[in-house]
């Protein structure tokens, strides 16, 4: 079944149809969500947010863009709106430890290990995506995009809704604020020994 | 190789350590709790409006409304109270007087 037709059975509400829509995208879905989030259990919560956007606004769907492009932009969205709860949440436990509450494990997260990620790169892997979370949100996007997801600048661009020349600048400037980052991190380390 | 020299390249190992990674892939019976998920706030919906109608912010605002209409009829009545006619105020004067035949009475003393 092509796209066009599948999108065509959704909005006539077949259940086949989204079942095959969920099999066929949610790898696709869950990587963008946990390459952004950084936390498996988040991504899953995620990924079921964006199935059921997509299910509930079908309709809105008119194919200006590719399918792909949509359930994207979809799926970072709610990612950045997970994440600001997750931050308001954050901050809410950070004033409640203050009056002596017990919140301050959320205040220090675990180190985020990606599972498609080679093993002999895991160490690394590991410090690239501490350094990610100090990217502002278009740059993570846009880095995140292309590494895990493999998205060329020009359908990074369409998600986006920006223009190629704006995601080669972020790039850019991810890749000098990352190295600069992980500069840093690598220094301090050697410092310490 | 020097200090420097081992940062730069551990950064460059780092920004290149997602080259050749697999996709992670989504949990188990993803559909199955999907659906759940679903049915699970089609149930929910009334429940969501009474969660809504019972926010603290809600009820303030409702309650500030209902004083505010209340306000607002008083004074209004007040105001229509002091600008009533000196000719209505007899009219309804008339209209109630004892002292004045009602139709009733007419019609009495006619039989």
């Amino acid at each position: 079944m092509n796209q066009p037709e599948l999108v065509v059975q959704l909005q006539q509400g077949d259940e086949s149809a989204f079942r095959k829509l969920v099999d066929e995208w949610q790898d696709m879905v869950y990587n963008t969500a946990v390459g952004i989030v950084q936390n498996p259990d988040d991504a899953d919560d995620i990924t079921q947010e964006v199935f059921v956007q997509v299910f509930q606004s079908i309709h809105s769907f008119k194919g200006d863009s590719k399918f792909s492009t949509w359930l994207y932009r979809i799926t970072v969205s709610k990612a950045l709106d997970h994440e600001k709860k997750k931050n308001r949440k954050k901050r809410f436990a950070f004033v409640q430890g203050l009056f002596g509450g017990k919140e301050e494990e959320q205040l220090h997260p675990v180190e985020f290990d990606h599972p498609g990620v080679l093993a002999e790169r895991k160490e690394r892997a590991a410090a690239l995506f501490q350094a990610l979370k100090q990217l502002a949100p278009n740059q993570r996007i846009a880095f995140t995009l292309h590494k895990l997801e493999g998205q060329s600048y020009q359908e990074i661009a369409e998600i986006m809704n920006t223009t190629l020349f704006a995601v080669e600048s972020l790039m850019g400037r991810a890749k000098t604020n990352l190295k600069k980052i992980l500069n840093d991190y690598y220094r301090e380390s050697f410092d310490d020994k | 190789m020097n200090k420097q020299q081992q940062i730069d390249k551990m950064t460059d190992e780092a920004l290149n350590s997602l080259d050749g990674a697999d996709r992670a892939t989504a949990r188990p019976y993803l559909f199955t709790r999907l659906k759940a998920r679903m049915e699970r706030q089609d149930e929910s919906a009334w429940e969501n409006v009474g969660r809504f109608i019972a926010r603290p912010a809600v009820v303030v605002a409702g309650l500030c409304v209902i004083i505010a209409l209340n306000v607002l009829a008083i004074t209004s009545n007040n105001s229509t109270a002091s600008n009533t006619s000196v000719a209505e105020q007899s009219a309804t004067q008339d209209e109630f007087s004892p002292s004045i035949a009602s139709l009733y009475d007419t019609e009495n003393n006619e039989q």
